[in-house]
């Protein structure tokens, strides 16, 4: 009994031991203690080249500042948000962190953990991204968020099964779309696929045809109100239950993730078992990461989501913008900045649009992409008269949570066009 | 009447026996092994395929075999990081539960004051808290005292949880003591807390064993609380690191598997070490 | 049998501790004697009960408590999670709640677990557990592996399991290998087929703990008596349900209480295989997973308190039904105070 209870004590001595010594491991690195400053940097980079690119952007900036060390993350997309929430709120940030924009970054802001970052942008930044990039990270008159990329949505689809379906030219309009779907399974090759699992890819096509329907104003000034009374948000619905009625997904689509394994939704088109999908521009790189021997799909292209019979939103208007980076409140300003500003040179740049296959926010680096697809996705971009954020985005965690869930409800045959506007309705009572 | 009796009572067994028929007995529990243990095959299996394998063939045989991810996990310090955090937490709260559980249970089993209906009652509704209800509030908490990305921070709260389902089994059991052997140790001068430490301790080593085995396990396999607690992945106890590593690689699903079932094989070793205590101690603590 | 010798040699300790009468029902009044002369509980008696309950109860009530308090305290505002709730709404979260068809749903899903597992672990593992109650070679081998699912961790479960059963996974494919390509289906979206699935792994991992569970029960049930009925000409069958079964009522009421809860308060498992967003649509959310959908994932923290108190009162009223209705003729019910 004695000897238990030495036992006990011990180990108990050790736990504490332990416990002091994890408390003390380096904090998250707000300090500058002799000039030496530690960042951590969270983002979503998690397959191969995405992870290299960052690995060396990163060794090249302490290279270049040798009293910096930056400890990178990768966190799988899904896990970020709900991650980085806890790690915010419970003070213990990372420095550096992928910002997604919209309400959600509204949410960060009127918590206090943002960085506002906008006496800090160089003239050489001003010079290589574009006034209007910025717009999609200020709030309020201040930035809180370098943009790195741009990635708007639209389909991306396998040029060899068009062709094999007998698809010459890629649809315009919805009508077309329709019966290139009907040309597919006729093929017998699956249309779209869809990785509803995720519940933010079946909100997409909600969120497309809310973009068609809707004019850009209601589009605005719902993330201000948070009210969907406009009867364009239930047409919205009843175009989303009608484009499905035709069952143009793929089989199981509700199990299929959008980006985790072969069996992801990116993972069919990578392989040939899908003829496409409707996606951000972080696409092509997540395909390219899917494919049998690991390389770009060869037969990649892309064509914007189609146009609709009436609807009040502008023709050629487009879902995605911008991404970016944000600095926490507590982060080390200069060198935080001194990061935000190197990632968007050119020469960073031109590595990450090759990298991940999506184009770069760097006007200069977006002349250097060769891709026909991302020129054209770029090409949409630069005309689009209005180009707003993912909804969810848009209206933050709560109500764009359950406007996603309430589209896959709609997609699982469980409710339907009305069902989405009582959900989010629901969901911002509760705001 | 015991040569007779014994004669009837095994002549009866052994008919029922032959008659039931033992082949048709191990043949259900054969097939009830097989699904037991089929996802568990599973799992370690595909850990030795390429994701390539496991793509085409989901449900094949590994060919060729291949142990790289296994060794790839082995090697990398993480995984034996987690195993030493699992294992440091997992000791510390069975330790701490089985101490205070027993000193409270012999108290509430053996003690006759006002309010130990209350006290009782109190600690028994602590089965109504799964941590979740509790978990936001909790972390405000650990937060507040300073305790994040600490073990103890997991521990305290985890004790904390543990108790309730530790008395409610403990206390039964300390009260099956007779109160003669109470009475004896007294009469031979023996105080009450004496009592506790010579006699009691000894005779409610099953039930204790069993909590000590609950417990440990329960701890072991916990993912909610230290999900929320532990940050960073230098704390990361084993569910958290098969969630992470599953998530990182989720590309490639064989070595995720190969990850996951090295995380279970700590567990099950643990179990098959103490099996035997456990079905003893769960037969005392039903008996009690 | 024990348990009333027990009880009265309960009734008559005398709370003095000092030596009393022992034995049935003797209710003698012990006369205080010599060593100890006090009324009430001694100061040496009282200041053992501090120092043994004491860290438990701070541990407990700092730990365990509290936070529940506060959990209750942060459902009535609506907060997101940062700095100091501001925003007192009242019982508004609890009206939304229950006007939540989405809730509904999962309070209806909860309750179909609860019974679907009693139903369906229940009967299996009593038969399991009198087909394996034999002294025969390998006993203790298959008791082991019996349990084995109920050791390994809710994630690995969940993880493996999820691969196995997606469209292209192993289940599905081992399906075609054995020629029963046409029993393929979608195990997890299939609103008609997910809570089976769910059943199905909640079963699998949990009847071991109740096939334990009953063997130890059936290890307490004397076998004179089974040998006398036997001796007497009852069948196999008349033995179990006149003798072993009512004798294993204690055991199974236990272990259906310990099940009941276990299944109000499911969210590990669901969480993992049905993710955050469809378990829903596949018609196997919980009220834990509503709540972390709806409180932590959604930033709505003070809503999601709220539903952690319902879950908590629900919890609470199911077990007091339970021990008041069912429990009360076993042991002393360990929460309507039977202490006596």
């Amino acid at each position: 009994m004695r000897a238990r209870k030495l036992l006990a004590a011990s180990l108990v001595l050790a736990a504490g031991v332990l416990g002091v010594t994890a408390c003390g491991q380096g904090g998250s690195g707000a300090g500058s203690s002799g000039g030496k400053v530690t960042m951590t940097f969270w983002n979503n980079a998690t397959q191969g080249d995405g992870t290299a690119f960052w690995d060396k952007t990163v060794a090249d900036f302490q290279a270049a500042h040798p009293n910096v060390t930056i400890k990178i993350q990768e966190i799988q997309n899904e896990d970020l948000d709900s991650k980085l929430q806890t790690a915010l709120n419970s003070g213990d940030a990372p420095d550096i962190f992928l910002q997604r924009g919209g309400g959600k970054m509204a949410a960060m802001v009127k918590a206090g953990q943002l960085m506002d970052i906008t006496g800090s942008i160089t003239d050489a930044t001003k010079q290589a991204v574009s006034a209007g990039s910025f717009k999609a990270e200020t709030l309020g008159g201040k930035v809180y968020a370098m943009p790195m990329g741009v990635v708007p949505g639209g389909f991306f689809y396998s040029k060899d099964l068009f062709a094999k379906a007998g698809i010459t030219q890629t649809p315009t309009t919805l009508a077309e779309l329709q019966s290139d779907i009907a040309k597919l399974k006729t093929a017998g090759i699956q249309p779209i696929a869809l990785g509803a699992k995720d519940a933010w890819p079946a909100a997409f096509y909600y969120d497309f045809f809310a973009l068609r329907e809707c004019s850009s104003d209601t589009i605005t000034e719902t993330s201000n109100t948070l009210k969907f009374d406009d009867p364009c948000w239930l047409k919205a619905g009843q175009d989303v239950q009608s484009f499905a009625a035709t069952k143009p997904f793929n089989d199981g689509f509700l199990t299929t993730s959008a980006q985790q394994g072969a069996g992801s939704s990116a993972g069919l088109v990578a392989n040939h078992k899908a003829a496409m999908e409707l996606m951000g521009a972080w696409d092509p790189g997540v395909i390219g990461s899917l494919t049998p021997d690991q390389k770009p799909l060869p037969d990649l292209d892309w064509f914007p989501f189609p146009s609709t019979e009436g609807g009040a939103g502008e023709p050629g208007a487009m879902l995605g913008g911008v991404g970016g980076y944000s600095c926490s409140a507590k982060a080390p300003k200069a060198e935080c900045t001194a990061f935000l500003n190197y990632i968007t040179t050119t020469s960073v740049q031109e590595g990450y649009y090759k990298a991940f296959q999506s184009p770069p926010i760097n006007t200069e680096a977006q002349g250097a992409v060769t891709e026909p697809y991302l020129k054209s996705v770029l090409a949409a971009y630069s005309k689009a008269p209005y180009v707003s954020q993912w909804l969810d985005t848009n209206y933050g965690l709560n109500v764009g949570n359950a406007l996603n869930t309430a589209v896959v409800n709609l997609l699982a045959g469980k409710s339907d066009a009305q069902g989405i506007v009582d959900a989010v309705k629901t969901a911002a009572k509760k705001a | 009447m015991a040569a007779t009796t014994v004669a009837t009572r095994r002549a009866t067994r052994t008919n029922r026996r032959l008659g039931w028929g033992s082949p048709s007995v191990y043949f259900v529990a054969l097939l009830l092994i097989g699904a037991m243990l089929a996802p568990v095959v599973y799992i370690i299996l595909g850990g030795f395929r390429t994701n390539a394998q496991i793509t085409t063939d989901p449900a094949g045989w590994p060919n060729p075999w291949r142990v790289g991810n296994y060794l790839g996990v082995l090697r990398g310090g993480v995984f034996w990081q987690e195993v030493l955090n699992s294992t440091v937490i997992a000791v510390c709260t069975t330790v701490g539960v089985v101490t205070l559980g027993l000193m409270t249970s012999f108290i509430l089993a053996r003690y006759r004051f006002r309010g130990r209906g209350a006290m009782y009652a109190l600690f028994a509704a602590g089965l109504m808290f799964p941590l979740t209800v509790a978990i936001t509030p909790l972390y405000i908490l650990v937060r507040t005292i300073g305790l994040m990305n600490t073990l103890p921070g997991v521990i305290l709260p985890q004790i904390g949880f543990g108790i309730s389902t530790t008395i409610i089994i403990l206390v039964p059991f300390l009260r099956a003591i007779p109160d003669e052997i109470q009475e004896a140790a007294s009469i031979d001068g023996c105080s009450r807390l004496g009592f506790f430490w010579r006699m009691v301790l000894p005779l409610s080593m099953p039930g204790v064993i069993t909590v000590a085995i609950l417990t440990f396990i329960a701890s072991w396999n916990s993912y909610l609380l230290p999900l929320f607690i532990l940050n960073r992945e230098s704390t990361f106890t084993l569910p958290l690191g098969v969630q992470a590593f599953a998530s990182q690689y989720s590309v490639d699903t064989a070595k995720v598997l190969a990850f996951t079932s090295l995380s279970m094989i700590p567990a099950l070793v643990f179990f098959s070490l103490f099996q035997r205590r456990i079905v003893g101690g769960l037969t005392g603590a039903v008996k009690g | 049998m024990p348990d009333s010798n027990q009880q009265s040699a309960q009734l008559t300790q005398d709370p003095s501790g000092g030596p009393t009468t022992v034995g049935d029902g003797a209710l003698v009044a012990s006369p205080p004697t010599g060593r100890r002369p006090h009324k009430g509980i001694g100061w040496p008696a009282r200041l053992e009960i501090a120092l043994m309950t004491g860290p438990t109860l701070l541990v407990y009530l700092f730990f365990v408590i509290f936070p529940v308090a506060v959990a209750a305290y942060y459902g009535f505002y609506n907060w997101q999670g940062y700095g100091p709730p501001t925003d007192f709404v009242g019982l508004r979260n609890y009206v939304l709640i229950f006007q939540d068809g989405t809730f509904l749903d999962a309070l209806w899903h909860n309750g179909a677990i609860v019974v679907l597992s009693l139903v369906i672990q229940g009967p299996v593992a009593v038969l399991l557990a009198l087909l394996l109650n034999r002294k025969m070679r390998g006993q203790t081998l298959i008791r082991v592996l019996v349990f084995i699912p109920y050791v390994i961790s809710e994630v690995v479960v969940g993880t493996g399991w999820s691969l196995m059963l997606q469209g292209s996974g192993a289940v599905n494919s081992l399906l075609e290998h054995l020629g029963l390509g046409w029993l393929r289906g979608d195990w997890l979206a299939n609103p008609g087929l997910a809570i089976w699935t769910l059943m199905a792994i909640l079963t699998w991992k949990y009847i071991g703990f109740a096939v334990l569970l009953f063997l130890a029960g059936l290890q307490g049930i004397p076998d004179e008596l089974t040998e006398a009925a036997a001796i007497d000409g009852a069948s196999y069958w008349q033995i179990q349900r006149r003798i072993t079964l009512p004798l294993l009522g204690p055991t199974i009421r236990i272990w259906a209480f310990l099940s009941m809860i276990g299944a109000l308060q499911l969210f590990d498992l669901v969480y993992i295989i049905w993710g955050q967003y469809i378990a829903s649509t596949a018609g196997t959310s919980t009220m834990a997973t509503y709540m972390v959908a709806n409180g932590r994932t959604a930033g709505e923290y003070g809503y999601g308190n709220a539903v952690a108190v319902v879950l908590f009162l629900i919890s609470l009223a199911a077990a007091l039904v339970y021990q008041r209705f069912v429990l009360r003729r076993d042991t002393e019910g360990a929460i309507t105070g039977g202490m006596g």
